[in-house]
């Protein structure tokens, strides 16, 4: 009855691509492109040697196989691993030098850099392909001392803290997707709160994938030092395109004594067509450390995109007393895949977590939830809730949950609940009864099904990702 | 305004209408009894668009067949319908909903549609007169509304929503006396010469508060007998295996 | 051991008179057993308790090769008390009695000359050993619209002659339609650190009843792994009762199938371990057809460095629509050294469902202690109070009451 809405999956707002000169490093994996990676960002050869660390790991690493969604060989030789704007080559030192058609694409997406236009309240960090072009609002958070660049920056300027940090959370020799992105990691942010201050405005990142045949290994890495705050957002998308594109990254956070991270994330890459053909790959590997005590780290994930999407951004609860929090809203539709979770280590005296994960498979889409909560035998008087709630629409997809639960502490106490349901024939009924068309009634009722999750989510990006839960849906019902 | 013409409603094989005919014009008030089992949900259902029914006859409101129209199109043309059970949406705010409702309908109807602060003033006034706890309209629709909240939350919808024609499925069921009145005062206040009310019940004493122009009984699935409001005090003294 | 395995079994195929296709099947299980070994934890499936390890830990020179020639003494002050049942009993895992006195006899068949069917668990490389090294096996048969007067009790009785030997039992049972059948899985073991492997085959067809309770109560030191897989036909009913409490080690698994509209299954069960004991429970219900059922409700009481795992999975197929299904674990841990691990997994490809799962660990609720003692009682008497609570809720779910009493008994429950 409602054909016309169903080909509305096609029009992925952020399917266009921008034309633009780009330098590319040669196609393929090697010892010469991964030093090609290291002098075009200038690095010191600390780093360059800490590269060729991970890259001589990976040959020893296999792809993990236990996830759910499986996916055609990647011919690792077959990639790009950096991708730059020919004008980016030098960064420009302001914005106003920025490529013209850089700062079009950015405005397109929503995400004016220039001056006069920039978002209110939100510093914006851009990475186009494999590095970031521009940095908003410097100046100001400087003044407190918020040290917020691009990671290949920071490498260069900053890098007593880069050493200590980079990798303290993810090792080296993780698995092999993270230690890929450590071998040929090209940019991304890096955020550094000093002790006892609370960062004035959101600090975002905005990732564009643009350049064919090419994968995206960014790098981001926060540390709140002793007290301070910060609310830190991603978002990101790329050109629709009939290959896969791998994006692999790694996200580390740190927060010390008192400090509390909020790290949200709004995931729209391109998720192939209604046929399952194109589409990214987003293979990611984010983890929080609470090293300090009090600490607090919580993430908020909406992730609508992707061909695949896996990844489980994950708290370590060191610190006594310190907090860990995942609230997660997954919606897969046509032919995407997902499988999606955290992990809470509890480590410390006293350490909380909660887990809120509302998953929505429509289509013939495929959702999983994988976490792991694991409560040590140190960690006395911890205390786990987690609630995953599944939504299916039709009987041509699947909703999983696997939970992992170990408890190994009798002071402890970790509670689970999971549902699955349905939207009924009579919620829509209703809705429709007082005038709201089908997409509509959905769209009310699974944002009010993920109500739980939208809350956490700052003002500016909880509208959006409001919109982007119904448009995700759309051509599901009927 | 709304004319049903032999109606004949199936539901897997199992004849639960037939031969159903009725004519309401506008200011007219008539109310529809039946026993349990007698086709009174089902008409409800019918009229609002419901799925899963074999439907033939044909239904006219303002004199067009409405049989192909969606749900949600008849509620723009100005169908309500009081839902007997009504539904919970957890997560969904009950003031968004109606305003999303609201703003759909006007939308449809091509009325310029409410911003967020005329919508509020609309509802408060609206919910002072049923005497609508204001409070509950930030809760999540219907979810741990008691029974005659649920209710009296309908009957502020049809209010605020303003239909032409509104259907009332078994309102009374449930309700104490105090939120019986309220209900029925909620409803009379929106008795007007273009308005139409179909009240749908299994007992009388709604009918002491709302004045019906007319009666029907409906038994298997058919209109036996139609009157005025004395049928329903006959109707409430014999009882319903007594009647015919 | 791959050398002990091969002489234990060229032993067996000498010593027994096994027809030439099992000796072909044999055969074929064995080199697959051989090929996969004992499972360990790189398996999904033994995540939480890795066999190959706690095999390796637990019994020393682990031999294949059981003599079965010579009849063993059976020990009649096991069996059940004031409770009238028919008997099936294994020592040291020979068969020495079948025993149906309280039944018709042409309404029940028992087969033991059987053709060996191919396992459809081509993971399960137990069910390779289980089929390699397995003896005689019995097919027990209750007819159409017979149900049995009274229950049946299998009884798996080692003594103390049996050391470190891997013994593999396997039992059949078809209940044909309309029939019922109450089966009592008994365990008695005062044998040494063996390695006891038992399969069944559960056929429920149409409106067929199964309760099945198994009951492994007596501490001892074998290593353990029951598999029941059953298949359900339409508007069937499978009832599991486990108190898991005896064996160091012993996993239970169970395997599903709802093929039939409106069948239903129920597991219940309760871990009461100490000491290092080490137990685990795997479910996986499988709805394969409309409207179909199941209920899961786990409960443990964990002491000293005893671990207790739970693995559940409801799995409901895209034709299933309209199933129930539901899951609940919980644990209390009374020692800092315990460990409770749950994976309650579902994986559902139909929308028209209703399907939860819930799980809970922690210790007892001091505020209660505190009430109850304010009340007279002393620490001890509370804490065994609410330990007999939380437990009861689970025994409270067994439908046969007179085989609840007796397991109220068997765990001291009884008020």
């Amino acid at each position: 009855m409602r054909e016309k809405q169903i080909d509305k999956l096609k029009d992925y707002k952020y399917g266009f691509t921008t034309d633009i000169e780009n330098i590319r490093a040669p196609k393929g994996l090697n010892k010469e492109v991964i030093e090609f990676i290291s002098k075009a960002k200038k690095e010191p050869k600390w780093m360059l040697d800490w590269r060729m660390k991970a890259f001589e790991r990976l040959k020893n690493l296999k792809e993990p196989n236990w996830q759910k969604p499986k996916y055609p060989k990647i011919d690792y030789q077959d990639i790009y691993y950096y991708s730059a704007p020919k004008s980016a080559s030098e960064k420009p030192k302001s914005i106003d030098e920025l490529d013209p058609k850089l700062l079009e694409t950015y405005k397109k997406l929503g995400i004016p850099l220039q001056e006069q236009q920039r978002l209110n309240g939100i510093a914006v960090d851009a990475v186009f392909d494999s590095v970031s072009v521009a940095t908003t609002f410097k100046d100001k958070l400087n003044e407190v001392g918020v040290i917020f660049c691009s990671i290949s920056e920071a490498i260069q300027k900053h890098p007593g803290l880069v050493k200590k940090y980079l990798g303290s959370v993810i090792p080296l020799t993780d698995h092999y997707f993270a230690t890929l992105n450590s071998a040929v990691f090209t940019d991304g942010s890096f955020v550094y709160i000093p002790s006892g201050v609370k960062c004035p405005m959101e600090l975002s990142t905005y990732f564009r994938i643009n350049a064919s045949q090419t994968g995206q290994f960014e790098r981001t890495l926060i540390i709140a030092d002793k007290g301070s705050y910060v609310s830190y957002l991603e978002g990101c998308t790329a050109p629709m395109r009939d290959e896969n594109q791998l994006h692999a990254a790694n996200v580390e956070l740190v927060a010390l004594d008192n400090a509390e991270i909020k790290y949200s994330t709004v995931q729209n890459w391109y998720p192939g067509d209604e046929n399952g053909k194109g589409g990214i790959y987003n293979f990611v590997t984010k983890r929080g450390l609470c090293k300090g005590t009090n600490s607090k780290i919580s993430w908020t994930q909406v992730e609508t995109g992707s061909a695949i999407t896996w990844k489980y951004p994950s708290c370590i609860l060191q610190g006594d007393n310190s907090i860990g929090e995942f609230y997660s809203i997954a919606i897969t539709n046509n032919h995407q895949k997902a499988d999606t979770g955290t992990k809470m280590i509890h480590l410390g005296k006293n350490t909380k977590s909660k887990i809120i994960s509302k998953g929505i498979s429509a289509g013939f889409s495929d959702m999983t939830y994988r976490g792991l909560v694991d409560i040590s035998s140190k960690a006395k008087n911890s205390r786990n809730y987690t609630q995953c709630d599944s939504l299916l629409m039709g009987n041509k997809c699947g909703a999983h949950t696997v939970p992992y639960i170990k408890n190994k502490n009798p002071e402890s106490n970790i509670a689970h609940e999971a549902t699955t349901s349905k939207i009924s024939e009579e919620q829509l009924h209703y809705c429709q009864q007082r005038g709201l068309n089908p997409e509509e009634a959905v769209g009310l009722i699974v944002n009010g099904f993920c109500k739980e999750v939208l809350q956490q989510l700052p003002m500016e990006f909880a509208v959006e990702a409001q919109k982007l839960v119904g448009i995700s849906l759309e051509g599901s019902v009927g | 305004m709304l004319k049903i013409k032999n109606l004949k409603a199936d539901i897997e094989n199992k004849s639960i209408l037939n031969n159903f005919n009725l004519e309401i014009k506008p200011g007219e008030v008539h109310a529809i009894m039946g026993p349990n089992g007698s086709g009174k949900s089902t008409l409800s259902n019918i009229l609002s668009g419901k799925k899963g029914y074999d439907v033939s006859g044909e239904i006219l409101f303002e004199n067009k067949n409405i049989f192909e129209l969606e749900t949600e199109e008849r509620a723009h043309k100005g169908i309500f319908l009081a839902f007997q059970y009504p539904l919970e949406i957890p997560g969904v705010n009950t003031n968004i909903f109606l305003k999303t409702s609201l703003n759909a309908i006007r939308k449809a109807r091509g009325e310029k549609e409410l911003d967020a602060i005329e919508f509020l003033k609309l509802v408060k006034l609206k919910a002072k007169e049923l005497k609508f706890d204001e409070e509950k309209l930030n809760r999540q629709l219907n979810v741990g509304f008691s029974g005659g909240e649920k209710k009296k939350n309908e009957i502020l919808q049809m209010s605020i929503l303003n239909p032409k024609l509104s259907i009332l499925d078994e309102t009374d069921s449930g309700l104490d006396i105090d939120a019986l009145k309220i209900v029925a005062d909620g409803v009379n206040s929106l008795r007007k010469k273009d308005n139409s009310f179909l009240i749908i019940t299994h007992y009388q004493r709604l009918l002491d508060y709302i004045k019906p122009d007319y009666v029907h009984v409906l038994m298997s699935g058919k209109i036996i007998k139609s009157g005025g409001p004395e049928l329903a005090l006959e109707l409430e003294k014999k009882g319903y295996e007594n009647f015919n | 051991m791959e050398e002990q395995l091969k002489i234990d079994f060229e032993k067996l195929l000498e010593t027994s008179n096994f027809s030439k296709k099992n000796v072909e099947i044999k055969r074929k299980n064995f080199e697959n057993f051989i090929e996969k070994g004992f499972p360990n934890r790189r398996e999904e499936n033994w995540k939480f308790s890795d066999l190959n390890q706690i095999i390796s830990k637990n019994i020393k020179n682990l031999s294949f090769y059981n003599d079965l020639s010579k009849p063993n003494k059976i020990d009649q002050s096991i069996f059940i008390d004031g409770l009238e049942h028919n008997k099936l009993v294994f020592v040291n895992g020979r068969i020495e009695k079948i025993e149906f006195d309280y039944e018709e006899k042409n309404k029940i068949e028992i087969l033991d000359d059987l053709v060996l069917e191919k396992s459809n668990n081509a993971n399960n490389s137990l069910l390779f050993l289980n089929n390699a090294f397995v003896n005689k096996y019995f097919k027990l048969i209750v007819k159409k619209n017979y149900s049995l007067k009274k229950p049946l009790v299998i009884y798996n009785i080692t003594n103390k002659d049996l050391i470190s030997k891997s013994i593999n039992l396997k039992v059949n049972i078809s209940l044909e339609e309309n029939s019922s059948l109450k089966l009592i899985e008994f365990f008695n073991d005062r044998s040494i650190t063996n390695f006891i492997n038992i399969n069944y085959n559960f056929d429920i067809q149409k409106n067929s009843i199964l309760k099945n309770y198994k009951i492994d109560n007596n501490s001892n030191s074998n290593i353990k792994y029951s598999f029941s897989n059953i298949n359900q036909d339409s508007n069937s009913v499978s009832e599991i009762f486990l108190l898991s409490s005896g064996s160091e080690f012993i996993k239970n698994e169970i395997n599903c199938n709802l093929n039939g509209k409106y069948a239903s299954a129920f597991v219940n069960g309760v871990f009461i371990l100490d000491e290092t004991k080490h137990h685990e429970i795997k479910t996986n219900i499988n709805h394969l057809a409309e409207n179909t059922k199941s209920y899961q409700l786990i409960k443990g009481v964990l002491e000293d460095t005893s671990k207790a795992v739970y693995q559940g999975k409801i799995f409901v197929d895209s034709k299933a629509q309209k199933t129930d299904g539901y899951q609940l674990s919980k644990a209390i841990l009374l020692n800092d050294n315990t460990e409770f691990n749950a994976k309650p997994e579902l994986e559902i490809y139909a929308d028209d469902v209703k399907c939860s799962h819930g799980s809970a660990s922690g210790s007892l609720n001091e505020d209660s202690i505190f009430y109850l003692m304010s009340r007279g009682l002393n620490y001890q008497e509370a804490k065994k109070l609410l330990i007999n609570g939380f437990l009861l809720d689970v025994v409270e779910k067994i439908t046969d009451s007179e085989i609840k009493n007796l397991i109220k008994n068997i765990m001291s429950l009884k008020q």
